[in-house]
């Protein structure tokens, strides 16, 4: 892939492909989108095993545009690159006839049970669509390697930057706002944040609810006042289903803790967080145990800040949950989701802290905006979930380094769990405090009142 | 942590090769500090090195009779427990060799009973169970413990024990056979049981006072004696071949006991299954492997970070050269294959993903530290939150342990048997303040107890958690669970 090629790049119109073989930058614009059309094709080809030697006819049209930049196409993560640098000579070389049985059974590093899930993240702007806007594109790749991570942490930084599109948004002659920003502009802005991470379930249902609102703007308003509604509508929803209800959940959750509480949390919700400082605040005294997990270490972070503000914290991997739980007098948990069975959907490894607390007779709070709900359900980890990609878990120095190399070794790297809807005592949400099995109600509530 | 492994830091290789030239005095000291500092660790590398001190001690005592033999293993034995005395299956070892010697010893006095049966009319075999030392005014440590008077007599009096000073002490409690040949010999003076209550004040001071056979309260027992003291000579000699065949016998059990585990993974392991695993054990991946020999399955390893994870990445990529301790020495068959090139697709997990993963799994085969007699385990950490989910999702969890890993300990406190480790290897010092922040905890091993485990497969086939305490009681005489521990002694 032209890593160099910016994604607005829009030269002279150059009608026949192997003319860029000199000048990659100089394709325009429309050649650019067919070109990252075939590359996807080929992408998706590669991702499935089965279809080897179907691959190179599924990603022969890609082959006449993607043979200059060959050696660049190590984009692909996942695949041994001694992998990649060995197919691409063969595609560059036009072998259009009959490289199939030649090229070398390429290993499959899927795990079968996730192969529903795998997405190829995007880690660079490089290929990302022209129209994507820079403040989107600053984003994907921050949600790509974590720098904003967390579900409402996501979700604000979403709605913040689609605020940003639509100030820059002018409708074309000839079109509406209403009919033309959701196809046009905000589409690709969504494609591009969900090829760098897929999206989560609040942004999901954040961008649903954007949506609507720009179907439900008048045709006869002036492009003007409509932008300038839908960013104050934008700031009011933030306002209410995010900041607002933090502050809500917080002080009800922290309303909970007592003195002399033993709080244990796992890895890092910024809610938790907000009411493990507000109970600080209000001058409880507790001690917190943060559980943690590789690789994200998410934990790390929760510690540090507790520990700065003065807050007694232990720190233990999950390893050491079993030997911890008989400590603790409550468990707080944050969410990715929650899902309309009443099971909770959040970071992996949530399910064994709640087990091990139903286990100790421990209450288990989930603190979770409504945003957060969902009409899914879900039985197991395995149906809905993202995959990580693999390389996360390897250790500098260690052993995985090359584990690619293995022959049916596969790393798996998931990045959430589905806790059983009996582990969960209560949900404290900015509605209320809530069993789990009333999820849905207080989903179609939210929605409705929308 | 393997990081030492590399280059001169003694392992078990190196002492094993250091054993051959070195004073037994000072091989006992290496392998204590060995241990300590964990040079020596897990439960295996502990077993060999325990058994092949042991053979040394034996080999090097200069022994006349069996008590003194069991005192001086006893004796090595508290000192290595006390080193370490979470490497259970040091006591296992000693224990199963003090019950292999008493054994041994048993063999032989019946021959002597045999023998001396026709020139001494004896009562009956009961009394055999009620006599024992009552010399034991002399004893040091006064405990009312039948073993503990049985070895002390031995090593108190050695050479003068053939005096008919065992009388014995009424005593109803059924016992176990006692095993010395001296209290054989006691026996074969036939004093009445109530009797020799009045021997008490006569008999004590003799063992001390006199020499060898010479003057005996009990005039006739003299002939006795001297033939007695011969015999023991003559035999000490056999019974010394045969403690130490014994012991290797021990060591024999040691290398063969993943392969004889690994015989009955066919029968447990079928096509097409979704195995999950933790940690990196040599038990366990044999058995794997050799179930892979006939089937295709998969693998799910979950990597127990933070104490094992390079072991367990070094196992799943087959770079495992040093990960065992002392491989280098040791053996070719430390070498195993990783499971990955015997066919079986092996996906390596985080811990966290395991209540998210359980659900496709078919079954749980888990590693062990140690085995508890009640069927609960200790393994490393992380082992207990996997089979609670496999509980909670109704999978069925195996356990694969040598019976050496067997322990006849049963602590009242669980968290005692626990293992804390370096906390460094969590929050190290790159995280600069928070190293002085946080409290942060690293235990090294978990204890699973006995309602989450369905199945224990050991050397000597399958058996439910609730019948492990028959295996313990096979191995193990009751005398010397807590020969570490006097005081709880019964």
């Amino acid at each position: 892939m032209p890593s160099s090629n910016p994604p607005t790049a829009a030269g002279p119109p150059k009608p026949d492909p192997p003319a860029a073989q000199s000048d990659a930058p100089k394709l325009s614009g429309a050649e650019l989108k067919k070109q990252k059309q075939a590359e996807k094709a080929a992408r998706r080809a590669q991702a499935i095993q089965g279809k080897q030697a179907a691959a190179p006819a599924i990603a022969a049209p890609a082959q006449s545009t993607e043979a200059p930049k060959g050696p660049k196409v190590q984009q692909q993560k996942r695949r041994g690159s001694t992998l990649a640098a060995r197919d691409i000579p063969t595609r560059s070389q036009k072998a259009v006839a009959a490289p199939a049985p030649v090229e070398p059974k390429k290993e499959d590093k899927t795990v079968e049970f996730f192969r529903h899930l795998y997405k190829p993240r995007m880690t660079s702007i490089a290929g990302a669509s022209k129209d994507v806007h820079p403040a989107v594109l600053a984003l994907g790749l921050q949600m790509s390697n974590y720098t904003i991570c967390g579900s409402c942490a996501r979700l604000v930084a979403t709605l913040q930057a689609f605020k940003r599109v639509i100030e820059s948004y002018t409708t074309p002659p000839g079109n509406s706002l209403t009919r033309h920003l959701t196809s046009h502009v905000l589409s690709p802005q969504i494609e591009y944040l969900a090829s760098c991470r897929p999206l989560s379930i609040s942004m999901g249902n954040a961008i649903r609810w954007l949506k609507l609102e720009i179907s439900k703007v008048d045709i006869n308003t002036p492009d003007t006042t409509a932008k300038a509604d839908l960013c104050e509508a934008i700031d009011v929803f933030i306002r209410e289903r995010v900041t607002f209800a933090d502050q809500v959940i917080a002080s009800s959750a922290a309303e909970r803790i007592k003195d002399g509480d033993v709080i244990l949390t796992y890895a890092k919700s910024s809610i938790v967080q907000k009411s493990l400082v507000k109970a600080h605040e209000d001058g409880k005294k507790f001690r917190v145990i943060v559980v943690d997990s590789r690789p994200l270490h998410e934990g790390k972070h929760l510690a540090a800040a507790l520990a700065d503000l003065g807050i007694e914290v232990k720190y233990c991997l999950i390893n050491g949950l079993s030997h911890n739980i008989q400590d603790a007098t409550k468990v707080l948990l944050g969410a990715h989701a929650m899902m309309s069975n009443g099971r909770l959907f959040s970071r992996i490894g949530t399910a064994l802290v709640a087990m091990e607390a139903n286990e100790a007779d421990k209450p288990v709070l989930v603190l979770c905006e409504t945003i957060k709900f969902t009409e899914r359900v879900a039985l197991d980890s395995i149906v809905h979930n993202e995959i990580a990609p693999a390389d996360e878990l390897i250790i500098p120095g260690g052993a995985l380094e090359n584990w690619a190399d293995m022959k049916k070794l596969q790393l798996c790297n998931p990045m959430y769990d589905v806790t059983p809807a009996e582990y969960i005592q209560m949900i404290v949400t900015e509605s209320g405090n809530v069993p789990p099995t009333s999820v849905p109600v207080l989903h179609r509530l939210g929605n409705e009142s929308q | 942590m393997p990081s030492f492994q590399a280059g001169y830091a003694p392992n078990l290789g190196v002492f094993l090769k250091s054993l051959k030239t070195q004073q037994l005095e000072s091989s006992i000291e290496n392998l204590i500090s060995l241990l300590k500092r964990r040079q020596i660790k897990n439960s295996r590398p502990c077993a060999i090195a325990t058994a092949h001190l042991l053979l040394r001690v034996v080999a090097k005592f200069r022994w006349t009779d069996i008590g003194k033999l069991l005192e001086r293993i006893r004796e090595v034995g508290q000192r290595l427990i006390e080193a370490q005395p979470r490497e259970m299956v040091v006591g296992n070892i000693i224990r199963r060799v003090l019950g292999m010697i008493r054994d041994e010893a048993k063999e032989d006095r019946n021959e002597d009973v045999s023998d001396s049966a026709s020139n001494s009319q004896i009562g009956s075999p009961q009394r055999q169970h009620s006599d024992l030392g009552v010399a034991k005014a002399a004893a040091p440590p006064p405990t009312f413990s039948p073993l503990r008077f049985a070895s002390t007599d031995a090593s108190e009096l050695a050479e003068t024990s053939e005096d008919d000073v065992f009388g014995g002490r009424p005593q109803t409690g059924h016992r176990p056979p006692l095993l010395t040949s001296h209290t054989s010999f006691a026996v074969l003076n036939g004093v009445p049981v109530q009797q020799s209550m009045f021997n008490l004040l006569s008999a004590t001071p003799s063992p001390l006072a006199t020499p060898p056979g010479t003057s005996s309260p009990h005039g006739k027992s003299a002939v006795n004696a001297a033939s007695l003291a011969h015999k023991i000579a003559t035999t000490s000699k056999d019974l010394k071949a045969e403690v130490i065949s014994g012991i290797e016998e021990i060591i024999d059990e040691l290398d063969q006991v993943d392969d004889q585990i690994a015989a009955y993974a066919q029968e447990h392991i079928h096509s097409n299954e979704v195995i999950l695993t933790h940690s990196s054990s040599l038990s366990v991946q044999k058995f794997l492997l050799k179930a892979a020999d006939k089937r295709k399955f998969t693998v799910i390893v979950a990597e127990s970070y933070p104490n094992d994870h390079e072991a367990v990445h070094a196992a799943v990529t087959g770079k495992s050269k040093a990960n065992i301790e002392g491989a280098d020495e040791m053996s070719t068959e430390m070498f195993v294959k990783p499971l990955s090139s015997a066919g079986i697709t092996v996906i390596l997990i985080t811990d966290a993903s395991i209540f998210a993963i359980m659900s496709r799994v078919n079954k749980v085969i888990l590693a062990t530290h140690a085995v508890i007699a009640n069927g609960g385990l200790i393994a490393s950490a992380g082992a207990r939150i996997i089979a609670k989910a496999a509980k909670v999702h109704r999978t069925p969890v195996i356990v694969v342990s040598g019976v050496y890993k067997l322990s006849p300990e049963y602590p009242f406190e669980f968290e005692s048997l626990i293992e804390y480790g370096d906390p460094g290897a969590i929050v190290g010092y790159q995280d600069g303040a928070l190293v002085d922040n946080l409290e942060v905890d690293n235990p090294v091993y978990d204890y699973v107890p006995p309602d989450l485990v369905d199945l224990y497969i050991t050397n000597l086939g399958a058996h439910a958690p609730s019948y492990l305490y028959r295996i313990v009681a096979d191995h193990y005489k009751i005398e010397d669970i807590n020969f570490h521990n006097p005081e709880l002694q019964f």
